[in-house]
Protein backbone atom coordinates (compact mmCIF):
# COMPACT_ATOMS: atom_id res chain seq x y z
CA UNK A 1 0.00 0.00 0.00
CA UNK A 2 1.35 3.41 -0.88
CA UNK A 3 1.55 5.88 1.95
CA UNK A 4 0.38 9.06 0.31
CA UNK A 5 -1.00 11.87 2.37
CA UNK A 6 -4.53 12.90 1.51
CA UNK A 7 -4.47 12.22 -2.24
CA UNK A 8 -7.29 9.69 -2.23
CA UNK A 9 -9.74 11.87 -0.31
CA UNK A 10 -8.63 14.95 -2.25
CA UNK A 11 -9.00 13.29 -5.64
CA UNK A 12 -12.60 12.45 -4.84
CA UNK A 13 -13.30 16.02 -3.73
CA UNK A 14 -11.70 17.90 -6.64
CA UNK A 15 -14.57 17.29 -9.15
CA UNK A 16 -16.85 19.17 -6.72
CA UNK A 17 -14.54 22.18 -6.51
CA UNK A 18 -14.94 25.08 -8.95
CA UNK A 19 -13.12 28.30 -9.69
CA UNK A 20 -15.02 31.58 -9.54
CA UNK A 21 -12.88 33.44 -12.07
CA UNK A 22 -14.38 36.92 -12.10
CA UNK A 23 -14.62 37.38 -8.39
CA UNK A 24 -12.90 40.11 -6.44
CA UNK A 25 -10.31 37.95 -4.67
CA UNK A 26 -6.76 39.16 -5.21
CA UNK A 27 -5.15 37.05 -7.91
CA UNK A 28 -8.23 36.95 -10.09
CA UNK A 29 -10.74 34.78 -8.33
CA UNK A 30 -11.54 32.28 -5.68
CA UNK A 31 -12.92 28.81 -5.24
CA UNK A 32 -16.35 27.33 -4.72
CA UNK A 33 -17.78 23.99 -3.77
CA UNK A 34 -20.83 22.04 -4.96
CA UNK A 35 -22.59 21.70 -1.63
CA UNK A 36 -24.00 18.30 -0.69
CA UNK A 37 -27.23 17.36 -2.41
CA UNK A 38 -28.38 20.98 -2.77
CA UNK A 39 -27.37 21.38 -6.41
CA UNK A 40 -25.91 24.75 -5.43
CA UNK A 41 -22.40 26.13 -5.24
CA UNK A 42 -21.13 27.77 -2.08
CA UNK A 43 -18.34 30.34 -2.02
CA UNK A 44 -17.33 33.42 -0.02
CA UNK A 45 -19.27 36.66 -0.29
CA UNK A 46 -15.95 38.43 -0.85
CA UNK A 47 -15.32 36.16 -3.88
CA UNK A 48 -18.75 36.42 -5.55
CA UNK A 49 -19.10 40.17 -5.32
CA UNK A 50 -21.29 40.56 -8.43
CA UNK A 51 -24.78 39.21 -9.06
CA UNK A 52 -23.46 37.09 -11.91
CA UNK A 53 -20.22 35.11 -11.88
CA UNK A 54 -18.37 32.74 -14.15
CA UNK A 55 -17.93 29.26 -12.73
CA UNK A 56 -15.22 26.92 -14.05
CA UNK A 57 -15.32 23.23 -13.17
CA UNK A 58 -12.18 21.17 -12.53
CA UNK A 59 -12.55 19.58 -16.00
CA UNK A 60 -12.65 23.01 -17.66
CA UNK A 61 -16.40 23.34 -18.30
CA UNK A 62 -17.56 26.93 -17.85
CA UNK A 63 -21.00 28.27 -16.97
CA UNK A 64 -22.64 31.47 -15.86
CA UNK A 65 -23.85 31.46 -12.30
CA UNK A 66 -26.26 33.69 -10.40
CA UNK A 67 -25.79 34.61 -6.76
CA UNK A 68 -29.04 33.51 -5.11
CA UNK A 69 -28.16 34.11 -1.46
CA UNK A 70 -25.54 36.14 0.36
CA UNK A 71 -24.51 36.69 3.97
CA UNK A 72 -21.74 39.29 3.98
CA UNK A 73 -21.22 39.11 7.75
CA UNK A 74 -20.62 35.38 7.55
CA UNK A 75 -18.74 35.88 4.25
CA UNK A 76 -20.89 33.35 2.38
CA UNK A 77 -22.57 33.41 -1.02
CA UNK A 78 -24.65 30.75 -2.73
CA UNK A 79 -24.46 30.45 -6.52
CA UNK A 80 -26.79 28.63 -8.90
CA UNK A 81 -25.06 27.60 -12.11
CA UNK A 82 -27.75 26.15 -14.34
CA UNK A 83 -26.46 23.72 -16.89
CA UNK A 84 -23.32 22.80 -14.97
CA UNK A 85 -23.73 19.33 -13.50
CA UNK A 86 -21.35 18.79 -10.60
CA UNK A 87 -21.11 15.98 -8.04
CA UNK A 88 -22.08 17.44 -4.68
CA UNK A 89 -19.40 17.11 -2.03
CA UNK A 90 -20.42 15.24 1.13
CA UNK A 91 -20.41 17.49 4.17
CA UNK A 92 -19.89 16.85 7.87
CA UNK A 93 -20.09 18.66 11.18
CA UNK A 94 -16.61 19.80 12.35
CA UNK A 95 -17.78 19.67 15.98
CA UNK A 96 -17.25 15.88 16.05
CA UNK A 97 -13.52 16.25 15.24
CA UNK A 98 -10.83 16.61 17.86
CA UNK A 99 -7.86 19.02 17.77
CA UNK A 100 -5.03 17.35 15.87
CA UNK A 101 -7.32 15.60 13.39
CA UNK A 102 -5.99 15.79 9.84
CA UNK A 103 -7.70 18.28 7.55
CA UNK A 104 -6.99 19.53 4.05
CA UNK A 105 -8.02 22.42 1.85
CA UNK A 106 -8.60 22.43 -1.91
CA UNK A 107 -8.43 25.71 -3.81
CA UNK A 108 -6.54 27.77 -6.32
CA UNK A 109 -3.85 29.58 -4.29
CA UNK A 110 -2.19 32.25 -6.44
CA UNK A 111 -4.04 30.80 -9.44
CA UNK A 112 -2.65 27.25 -9.08
CA UNK A 113 -5.74 25.19 -9.77
CA UNK A 114 -6.98 22.49 -7.40
CA UNK A 115 -3.99 22.69 -5.10
CA UNK A 116 -4.07 20.72 -1.85
CA UNK A 117 -2.76 22.01 1.46
CA UNK A 118 -2.87 19.75 4.48
CA UNK A 119 -2.64 20.24 8.22
CA UNK A 120 -4.58 19.66 11.41
CA UNK A 121 -7.67 21.00 13.12
CA UNK A 122 -6.90 23.45 15.88
CA UNK A 123 -10.31 24.34 17.28
CA UNK A 124 -13.96 24.77 16.37
CA UNK A 125 -15.66 27.79 17.89
CA UNK A 126 -14.90 31.38 18.68
CA UNK A 127 -11.37 32.67 18.47
CA UNK A 128 -9.55 32.85 21.80
CA UNK A 129 -9.75 36.07 23.77
CA UNK A 130 -6.85 38.31 22.92
CA UNK A 131 -6.43 36.89 19.42
CA UNK A 132 -6.21 39.43 16.58
CA UNK A 133 -9.73 38.93 15.23
CA UNK A 134 -10.44 41.76 12.77
CA UNK A 135 -13.94 42.18 14.17
CA UNK A 136 -15.00 38.63 13.35
CA UNK A 137 -14.56 37.14 16.80
CA UNK A 138 -18.25 36.86 17.51
CA UNK A 139 -18.72 33.94 15.10
CA UNK A 140 -17.72 30.31 15.44
CA UNK A 141 -14.97 29.29 13.02
CA UNK A 142 -13.28 26.08 12.03
CA UNK A 143 -9.70 27.02 13.00
CA UNK A 144 -7.03 24.99 11.26
CA UNK A 145 -3.26 24.80 10.93
CA UNK A 146 -3.38 24.77 7.13
CA UNK A 147 -1.54 27.08 4.77
CA UNK A 148 -4.01 29.10 2.72
CA UNK A 149 -3.38 31.85 0.18
CA UNK A 150 -5.45 34.19 -2.01
CA UNK A 151 -7.37 31.85 -4.32
CA UNK A 152 -8.28 29.40 -1.54
CA UNK A 153 -11.22 31.55 -0.44
CA UNK A 154 -14.55 29.85 -0.92
CA UNK A 155 -12.98 26.41 -1.29
CA UNK A 156 -13.55 23.42 0.95
CA UNK A 157 -11.77 22.44 4.15
CA UNK A 158 -12.25 18.69 4.53
CA UNK A 159 -11.42 15.99 7.07
CA UNK A 160 -9.50 12.72 6.58
CA UNK A 161 -12.68 10.96 5.42
CA UNK A 162 -13.15 13.59 2.71
CA UNK A 163 -16.20 15.25 4.29
CA UNK A 164 -16.33 19.02 3.82
CA UNK A 165 -16.38 20.59 7.29
CA UNK A 166 -16.14 24.23 6.29
CA UNK A 167 -15.68 26.90 3.64
CA UNK A 168 -12.20 28.49 3.74
CA UNK A 169 -12.67 32.21 4.31
CA UNK A 170 -9.62 33.93 5.71
CA UNK A 171 -6.31 33.85 7.53
CA UNK A 172 -5.91 35.51 10.92
CA UNK A 173 -2.61 35.40 12.76
CA UNK A 174 -1.49 32.76 10.26
CA UNK A 175 -4.43 30.58 11.24
CA UNK A 176 -6.84 29.34 8.55
CA UNK A 177 -10.46 30.15 9.33
CA UNK A 178 -13.37 28.38 7.66
CA UNK A 179 -17.12 28.87 8.05
CA UNK A 180 -18.44 25.72 9.79
CA UNK A 181 -20.57 23.44 7.59
CA UNK A 182 -23.74 23.80 9.74
CA UNK A 183 -23.66 27.59 9.20
CA UNK A 184 -23.35 26.97 5.45
CA UNK A 185 -26.26 24.51 5.58
CA UNK A 186 -28.38 27.19 7.24
CA UNK A 187 -27.80 29.68 4.39
CA UNK A 188 -28.21 27.04 1.67
CA UNK A 189 -31.55 26.02 3.27
CA UNK A 190 -32.93 29.52 2.70
CA UNK A 191 -32.55 29.13 -1.08
CA UNK A 192 -34.66 26.10 -1.87
CA UNK B 1 -13.55 2.69 1.90
CA UNK B 2 -10.04 2.20 0.52
CA UNK B 3 -7.05 0.98 2.53
CA UNK B 4 -5.44 4.34 2.01
CA UNK B 5 -8.41 6.17 3.42
CA UNK B 6 -8.61 3.83 6.40
CA UNK B 7 -4.93 4.41 7.18
CA UNK B 8 -5.37 8.15 6.78
CA UNK B 9 -8.27 8.18 9.24
CA UNK B 10 -6.21 5.99 11.60
CA UNK B 11 -3.34 8.49 11.43
CA UNK B 12 -5.77 11.34 12.02
CA UNK B 13 -7.14 9.57 15.11
CA UNK B 14 -3.63 8.87 16.39
CA UNK B 15 -2.66 12.53 16.08
CA UNK B 16 -5.84 13.61 17.89
CA UNK B 17 -5.05 11.04 20.63
CA UNK B 18 -1.55 12.50 20.96
CA UNK B 19 -3.00 16.00 21.32
CA UNK B 20 -5.46 14.84 23.99
CA UNK B 21 -2.78 12.93 25.94
CA UNK B 22 -0.24 15.76 26.10
CA UNK B 23 -2.94 18.43 26.22
CA UNK B 24 -4.15 17.13 29.59
CA UNK B 25 -0.85 18.41 31.08
CA UNK B 26 -1.04 21.91 29.58
CA UNK B 27 -2.11 25.16 31.21
CA UNK B 28 -2.70 28.65 29.86
CA UNK B 29 -0.28 31.07 31.54
CA UNK B 30 -1.58 34.58 32.19
CA UNK B 31 1.56 36.62 32.72
CA UNK B 32 1.32 39.22 29.95
CA UNK B 33 -1.28 41.55 28.48
CA UNK B 34 -3.93 40.16 26.13
CA UNK B 35 -3.14 36.69 24.84
CA UNK B 36 -1.92 34.05 27.36
CA UNK B 37 1.01 31.76 26.60
CA UNK B 38 1.18 28.00 27.15
CA UNK B 39 2.77 26.18 30.08
CA UNK B 40 3.66 22.49 30.49
CA UNK B 41 3.04 20.71 33.83
CA UNK B 42 6.58 19.34 33.91
CA UNK B 43 6.62 17.88 37.41
CA UNK B 44 3.85 17.82 39.98
CA UNK B 45 3.30 21.45 40.95
CA UNK B 46 5.90 22.76 38.50
CA UNK B 47 4.97 24.49 35.23
CA UNK B 48 7.49 25.40 32.52
CA UNK B 49 6.94 28.12 29.93
CA UNK B 50 9.10 30.49 27.89
CA UNK B 51 10.81 33.35 29.68
CA UNK B 52 9.88 35.93 27.06
CA UNK B 53 6.14 35.35 27.59
CA UNK B 54 6.34 35.95 31.37
CA UNK B 55 6.15 39.72 31.38
CA UNK B 56 5.57 40.20 35.09
CA UNK B 57 7.03 38.61 38.23
CA UNK B 58 3.85 38.49 40.31
CA UNK B 59 0.07 38.35 39.83
CA UNK B 60 0.46 35.30 37.58
CA UNK B 61 -2.47 32.92 37.01
CA UNK B 62 -2.86 29.73 35.06
CA UNK B 63 -5.99 28.18 33.52
CA UNK B 64 -6.18 24.41 34.01
CA UNK B 65 -7.64 21.96 31.45
CA UNK B 66 -10.89 21.83 33.46
CA UNK B 67 -11.31 25.59 32.99
CA UNK B 68 -10.54 26.57 36.58
CA UNK B 69 -8.02 29.31 37.32
CA UNK B 70 -5.34 29.02 39.96
CA UNK B 71 -2.55 31.31 41.06
CA UNK B 72 1.09 30.61 40.27
CA UNK B 73 4.34 31.94 41.67
CA UNK B 74 7.45 32.54 39.62
CA UNK B 75 10.25 30.22 40.79
CA UNK B 76 12.73 31.82 38.41
CA UNK B 77 13.56 32.73 34.86
CA UNK B 78 16.54 32.11 32.60
CA UNK B 79 16.87 34.46 29.65
CA UNK B 80 19.75 32.44 28.22
CA UNK B 81 17.56 29.42 27.44
CA UNK B 82 14.25 31.36 27.25
CA UNK B 83 12.73 29.28 30.07
CA UNK B 84 10.70 30.29 33.12
CA UNK B 85 9.45 28.04 35.90
CA UNK B 86 6.23 28.55 37.87
CA UNK B 87 4.98 26.80 40.97
CA UNK B 88 1.31 25.84 41.31
CA UNK B 89 -0.54 23.73 43.88
CA UNK B 90 0.36 20.04 43.37
CA UNK B 91 -2.08 17.36 42.27
CA UNK B 92 -4.22 19.55 40.04
CA UNK B 93 -3.49 17.94 36.64
CA UNK B 94 -1.44 15.10 35.12
CA UNK B 95 2.30 15.50 34.65
CA UNK B 96 3.42 15.68 31.02
CA UNK B 97 4.73 12.38 29.55
CA UNK B 98 8.34 13.14 28.58
CA UNK B 99 10.11 11.66 25.56
CA UNK B 100 13.68 11.40 24.37
CA UNK B 101 14.35 14.09 21.75
CA UNK B 102 17.77 12.57 20.99
CA UNK B 103 15.81 9.96 19.02
CA UNK B 104 14.09 12.50 16.78
CA UNK B 105 15.25 12.58 13.18
CA UNK B 106 14.42 14.90 10.29
CA UNK B 107 11.10 13.78 8.82
CA UNK B 108 9.51 12.58 12.06
CA UNK B 109 5.95 13.85 12.38
CA UNK B 110 5.52 16.25 15.30
CA UNK B 111 2.88 18.55 16.77
CA UNK B 112 3.17 21.85 18.57
CA UNK B 113 0.50 22.26 21.22
CA UNK B 114 -1.01 25.19 23.03
CA UNK B 115 -3.63 25.89 25.64
CA UNK B 116 -5.22 29.33 25.58
CA UNK B 117 -8.21 28.63 27.80
CA UNK B 118 -10.07 25.84 29.60
CA UNK B 119 -11.42 24.26 26.42
CA UNK B 120 -9.54 21.80 24.21
CA UNK B 121 -5.81 22.16 23.53
CA UNK B 122 -4.72 23.55 20.16
CA UNK B 123 -2.43 21.83 17.70
CA UNK B 124 -0.14 22.63 14.80
CA UNK B 125 1.34 19.87 12.68
CA UNK B 126 4.62 19.42 10.85
CA UNK B 127 7.84 17.49 10.61
CA UNK B 128 11.23 17.67 12.27
CA UNK B 129 13.46 19.66 9.88
CA UNK B 130 16.87 19.58 11.50
CA UNK B 131 18.55 17.88 14.43
CA UNK B 132 22.02 18.22 15.86
CA UNK B 133 24.17 18.28 18.94
CA UNK B 134 24.82 20.87 21.60
CA UNK B 135 24.55 24.50 20.49
CA UNK B 136 24.43 27.96 21.93
CA UNK B 137 21.42 30.12 21.12
CA UNK B 138 21.71 33.84 20.46
CA UNK B 139 20.37 34.57 23.93
CA UNK B 140 23.51 32.93 25.31
CA UNK B 141 22.17 29.70 26.81
CA UNK B 142 23.61 26.25 26.19
CA UNK B 143 21.05 23.97 24.51
CA UNK B 144 21.81 20.24 24.72
CA UNK B 145 20.33 19.28 21.33
CA UNK B 146 19.26 21.08 18.19
CA UNK B 147 15.64 20.32 17.32
CA UNK B 148 14.02 22.47 14.65
CA UNK B 149 10.68 21.73 13.03
CA UNK B 150 8.66 22.89 10.07
CA UNK B 151 5.57 23.95 11.95
CA UNK B 152 3.84 27.22 12.67
CA UNK B 153 3.96 28.61 16.19
CA UNK B 154 0.70 30.59 16.29
CA UNK B 155 0.03 33.35 18.82
CA UNK B 156 -0.05 31.71 22.26
CA UNK B 157 1.97 28.62 21.21
CA UNK B 158 5.18 29.91 22.84
CA UNK B 159 5.99 27.86 25.95
CA UNK B 160 3.97 24.93 24.65
CA UNK B 161 5.40 21.48 24.01
CA UNK B 162 6.70 19.79 20.89
CA UNK B 163 5.15 16.32 20.98
CA UNK B 164 5.73 13.27 18.84
CA UNK B 165 2.99 11.23 17.18
CA UNK B 166 2.50 9.25 20.40
CA UNK B 167 1.94 12.36 22.50
CA UNK B 168 5.29 12.37 24.31
CA UNK B 169 6.71 15.81 25.11
CA UNK B 170 10.09 16.37 23.44
CA UNK B 171 10.72 19.87 24.74
CA UNK B 172 9.43 23.42 24.96
CA UNK B 173 8.83 25.48 21.81
CA UNK B 174 10.31 28.94 21.81
CA UNK B 175 8.94 31.53 19.42
CA UNK B 176 11.88 33.84 19.99
CA UNK B 177 14.93 31.64 19.50
CA UNK B 178 14.93 31.36 15.73
CA UNK B 179 12.81 31.94 12.68
CA UNK B 180 11.38 30.71 10.38
CA UNK B 181 11.78 27.20 11.79
CA UNK B 182 10.30 26.48 15.20
CA UNK B 183 13.03 25.83 17.77
CA UNK B 184 12.51 23.42 20.65
CA UNK B 185 14.38 23.51 23.94
CA UNK B 186 14.89 19.77 24.52
CA UNK B 187 13.89 17.81 27.61
CA UNK B 188 17.46 17.54 28.99
CA UNK B 189 17.98 21.31 28.88
CA UNK B 190 14.59 21.95 30.44
CA UNK B 191 15.35 19.46 33.24
CA UNK B 192 18.69 21.13 33.95
CA UNK B 193 17.23 24.64 34.03
CA UNK B 194 14.18 23.57 36.08
CA UNK B 195 16.50 22.03 38.68
CA UNK B 196 18.52 25.24 39.04
CA UNK B 197 15.54 27.60 38.98
CA UNK B 198 13.75 25.58 41.68
CA UNK B 199 16.89 25.46 43.82
CA UNK B 200 18.09 29.04 43.60
CA UNK B 201 15.80 30.99 41.29
CA UNK B 202 18.37 31.58 38.58
CA UNK B 203 20.88 29.70 36.43
CA UNK B 204 24.44 30.08 37.59
CA UNK B 205 26.94 30.83 34.82
CA UNK B 206 30.70 31.19 35.03
CA UNK B 207 32.14 34.69 34.60
CA UNK B 208 35.54 36.34 34.57
CA UNK B 209 34.42 39.96 34.12
CA UNK B 210 36.26 40.98 30.97
CA UNK B 211 35.28 42.10 27.50
CA UNK B 212 37.33 40.63 24.67
CA UNK B 213 37.57 40.09 20.95
CA UNK B 214 39.38 37.49 18.87
CA UNK B 215 42.73 38.51 17.32
CA UNK B 216 45.25 36.83 15.01
CA UNK B 217 48.97 37.33 15.68
CA UNK B 218 51.29 38.56 12.94
CA UNK B 219 53.69 36.04 11.45
CA UNK B 220 56.64 36.98 13.64
CA UNK B 221 54.64 36.75 16.89
CA UNK B 222 53.08 33.51 15.72
CA UNK B 223 56.52 32.05 15.18
CA UNK B 224 57.95 33.32 18.45
CA UNK B 225 55.00 32.30 20.67
CA UNK B 226 54.01 29.17 18.72
CA UNK B 227 50.38 30.38 18.92
CA UNK B 228 48.06 31.63 16.15
CA UNK B 229 46.08 34.14 18.19
CA UNK B 230 43.62 34.40 21.03
CA UNK B 231 41.23 36.72 22.83
CA UNK B 232 42.35 40.33 23.30
CA UNK B 233 41.13 41.87 26.58
CA UNK B 234 39.38 45.17 25.84
CA UNK B 235 38.20 46.01 29.34
CA UNK B 236 38.27 44.44 32.78
CA UNK B 237 35.67 45.12 35.42
CA UNK B 238 36.91 46.22 38.82
CA UNK B 239 36.81 43.52 41.50
CA UNK B 240 36.03 40.86 38.88
CA UNK B 241 37.84 37.48 38.66
CA UNK B 242 39.98 38.70 35.74
CA UNK B 243 41.17 41.67 37.81
CA UNK B 244 41.96 39.46 40.81
CA UNK B 245 43.98 37.17 38.53
CA UNK B 246 46.16 40.13 37.54
CA UNK B 247 45.02 40.27 33.92
CA UNK B 248 45.53 43.57 32.12
CA UNK B 249 43.80 45.33 29.24
CA UNK B 250 45.82 44.42 26.14
CA UNK B 251 46.61 40.90 27.30
CA UNK B 252 45.73 38.16 24.82
CA UNK B 253 44.37 34.96 26.38
CA UNK B 254 45.68 32.13 24.19
CA UNK B 255 44.63 29.05 26.15
CA UNK B 256 42.34 28.15 29.04
CA UNK B 257 43.07 24.86 30.79
CA UNK B 258 45.43 24.08 27.91
CA UNK B 259 42.68 24.51 25.27
CA UNK B 260 43.48 27.10 22.55
CA UNK B 261 40.95 29.94 22.27
CA UNK B 262 39.94 31.41 18.92
CA UNK B 263 36.49 32.79 19.68
CA UNK B 264 34.68 34.14 22.77
CA UNK B 265 32.18 31.27 22.41
CA UNK B 266 34.93 28.78 23.19
CA UNK B 267 35.59 30.59 26.44
CA UNK B 268 31.82 30.71 27.18
CA UNK B 269 31.65 26.96 26.57
CA UNK B 270 34.38 26.44 29.16
CA UNK B 271 32.49 28.67 31.59
CA UNK B 272 29.21 26.75 31.15
CA UNK B 273 28.03 24.22 33.69
CA UNK B 274 29.21 23.79 37.25
CA UNK B 275 32.41 25.89 37.22
CA UNK B 276 31.79 28.70 39.68
CA UNK B 277 34.56 28.74 42.30
CA UNK B 278 37.03 26.50 40.47
CA UNK B 279 40.43 27.75 39.33
CA UNK B 280 41.47 27.56 35.67
CA UNK B 281 44.96 28.09 34.25
CA UNK B 282 45.28 30.76 31.56
CA UNK B 283 48.16 31.27 29.14
CA UNK B 284 48.38 34.93 28.25
CA UNK B 285 50.47 36.71 25.59
CA UNK B 286 51.82 39.86 27.20
CA UNK B 287 54.77 42.00 26.01
CA UNK B 288 55.89 39.41 23.50
CA UNK B 289 56.05 36.45 25.87
CA UNK B 290 53.65 33.94 27.37
CA UNK B 291 52.80 34.28 31.04
CA UNK B 292 50.50 32.02 33.01
CA UNK B 293 47.83 33.05 35.45
CA UNK B 294 45.22 31.25 37.54
CA UNK B 295 41.74 32.72 37.47
CA UNK B 296 39.10 31.72 39.98
CA UNK B 297 35.82 31.61 38.06
CA UNK B 298 33.12 33.85 39.50
CA UNK B 299 29.39 33.81 39.06
CA UNK B 300 27.96 36.05 36.38
CA UNK B 301 25.97 38.83 38.07
CA UNK B 302 22.24 38.27 37.58
CA UNK B 303 21.94 41.68 35.91
CA UNK B 304 24.20 40.37 33.11
CA UNK B 305 22.35 37.11 32.49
Amino acid sequence: MTVSFVSDAAARLIPSVVAIVDGAERGGGGAGIAWGASGLIVTNAHVATHRDVTVVAADGRRARGAVVARDARRDLAVVRASGLELPGAPTGDPARLRPGALVFAVGHPFGVHDAISAGVLQAVGRLPRGFPINGRGAYPWVQADVRLAPGNSGGPLADAAGLVIGVAAMIVGGLALAVPAPDVDALVATVT
Amino acid sequence: MSDEQRSLIALSDQLADAVAKAGAALVAVHARPRLPSTGVHWRDGVVVTTEATVRRDSDINVTLPDGSRTSATLAGRDRGTDLAVLRIAPGRLPVAPLGDPARLQPGHLVLALARLDGTAPRAAFGAVSATGGRWRCWKGGEIDLLVQSDLSLYPGFGGGPLVDASGRVQGINSGGLSRPLATTIPVATVNRVVEQLLQRGYVSRGWIGAAMQPVQFDAATRKRLQRDGGLLLLSIEPDAPAAHAGLLVGDVIVTIDGVPLDTPDQLRDRLAGDVVGISLKLEVARGGTIVTSDVQIGERPRSRQ
